[in-house]
């Protein structure tokens, strides 16, 4: 994992060098997982489709923007997928350009811990959730991997909007301490 | 709403971030928040916090395979063929990644390819590859010699640029570029090639000079914009 993870972030630098090369490697190895992104996210063949291809002209336009060490590599590429979905999913104006962003908040500094994090996190996070309500967690994975707005998110479960927001709001505060523990 | 009681203490701010990083917030809450989270340091060591533990469940994201076609069109689209205009583009692209990047540099690198002879000394130095730009303020020429096994890097002008340094990489075919140090812009460099780097050298080994953190980028990786890269040349 982290010797691909390595290889994956090597892939994105030669990228930002330019290298036609390391980019079809770079799509050839991880198209699939984004295209999970997109087609979760958006619900549609032909809109994740195209998604897809505007997720991979950001990335190479703009691999020169990954900084080692700030984000795990195949989490930034999954952070411009999810991040342009959520754009066109909420017909966002596409220069709101998250990604811009991301990175500018990476480049404040990686953050040391991060990387040595990551592997542990991933089950921190599931035991984090699993100690919240199902139905609160559901909410939570319903906002992160699906998209789900507020709206939808209430609707889904079928309580108004302000006691969803309350509920999800709630669920945050103790996710975040769960989570600095 | 009493229902509220346990969360109306906390500031706005933490459940915005948040909600941010989740995608929850709606396009004129997000563009505001948005635009503070450039400037502000904390909201953005928050916005660390929840993407980096939230991308924990990037996993749950199901691989399928993408049909083919999308491949052949991102094909088309960025790389037509006509070859020099992209160059030509994606040099374009460089020069406005960063504006600390001001400088675009000419490297002309000789290589002097190492076949045995009797007279170790006899230095041949054969030109060059180039890289320009207009608004070029730095130009640097890059000449390896096979006898010492170092690459000298002259700057014929430029600038440093305050709290940076740039940083010399070799990239063999489509392997990751290597580090090759920093150099210094304002003076000669002598630069020996590191046995890894050198296993590669030669013709069509590419030299790029990023603008990265002072002391160098520090993973090994490059990190900053590309003011600079050419490849190495047999004539």
């Amino acid at each position: 994992m982290g010797s691909d993870a390595a290889e994956i972030a090597n892939l994105i630098a030669r990228c930002a060098l330019r290298d036609r090369g390391a980019f079809r490697d770079l799509y050839g190895r991880t198209s699939a997982k984004l295209y999970g992104v997109t087609l979760r996210i958006l619900r549609d063949r032909s809109e994740a489709e195209e998604a897809l291809q505007e997720v991979y002209v950001k990335i190479w336009q703009r691999a020169d923007k990954y900084v080692p060490g700030g984000y795990s590599p195949i989490s930034w590429l999954v952070a411009v997928a999810r991040n342009h979905s959520l754009d066109v999913l909420r017909a966002r104006k596409p220069q709101s350009d998250d990604i811009d962003l991301a990175l500018d908040v990476a480049d404040a500094g990686p953050d040391p811990e991060q990387s040595a994090v990551d592997r542990a996190e991933r089950s921190r996070i599931d035991n984090c959730l699993d100690q919240l309500d199902g139905e609160k967690a559901d909410a939570v994975r319903g906002a992160y991997l699906d998209g789900f707005s507020y709206e939808e998110l209430s609707a889904r479960h079928n309580v108004p909007l302000n006691t969803m927001r309350t509920w999800l709001r709630r669920s945050l505060l103790k996710l975040r301490e769960c989570l600095s523990a | 709403m009493s229902d509220d009681s346990d969360i109306t203490g906390h500031n706005e701010d933490e459940f915005l971030v948040a909600e941010y990083a989740l995608g929850l917030l709606k396009p004129d809450e997000y563009a505001a928040l948005g635009a503070r989270l450039l400037t502000d340091r904390a909201l953005q060591a928050d916005l660390r916090f929840w993407r980096g533990r939230l991308a924990s469940l990037d996993g749950q994201f199901a691989e399928t395979p993408a049909p083919a076609a999308v491949w052949s069109k991102l094909e088309r689209r960025l790389f037509p063929a006509t070859a020099k205009a992209g160059f030509w583009d994606s040099l374009a692209l460089w020069r406005g990644l960063s504006a600390a990047a001001a400088a675009i540099a000419v490297i002309a690198i000789g290589v002097n390819i190492v076949t045995p002879r009797p007279d170790a000394n006899a230095f041949a130095a054969q030109l060059v590859a180039a890289l320009n730009a207009e608004g070029s303020n730095v130009q640097v020429v890059a000449l390896y010699n096979a006898t010492t096994g170092q690459v000298r890097l002259t700057a014929l002008s430029g600038d440093a640029v305050p709290d940076k340094d740039y940083e010399l990489w070799a990239i063999e075919g489509s392997n990751a570029p290597k580090s090759m140090g920093v150099i210094s812009i304002s003076s000669r460099n002598d630069v020996k090639v590191a046995p890894d780097v050198l296993a590669g050298f030669g013709p069509g080994t590419v030299l790029a000079i990023t603008l990265e953190r002072k002391g160098g980028s520090p993973t090994g990786a490059p990190q900053g914009p590309i003011v600079a890269k050419g490849a190495a040349t047999q004539i």
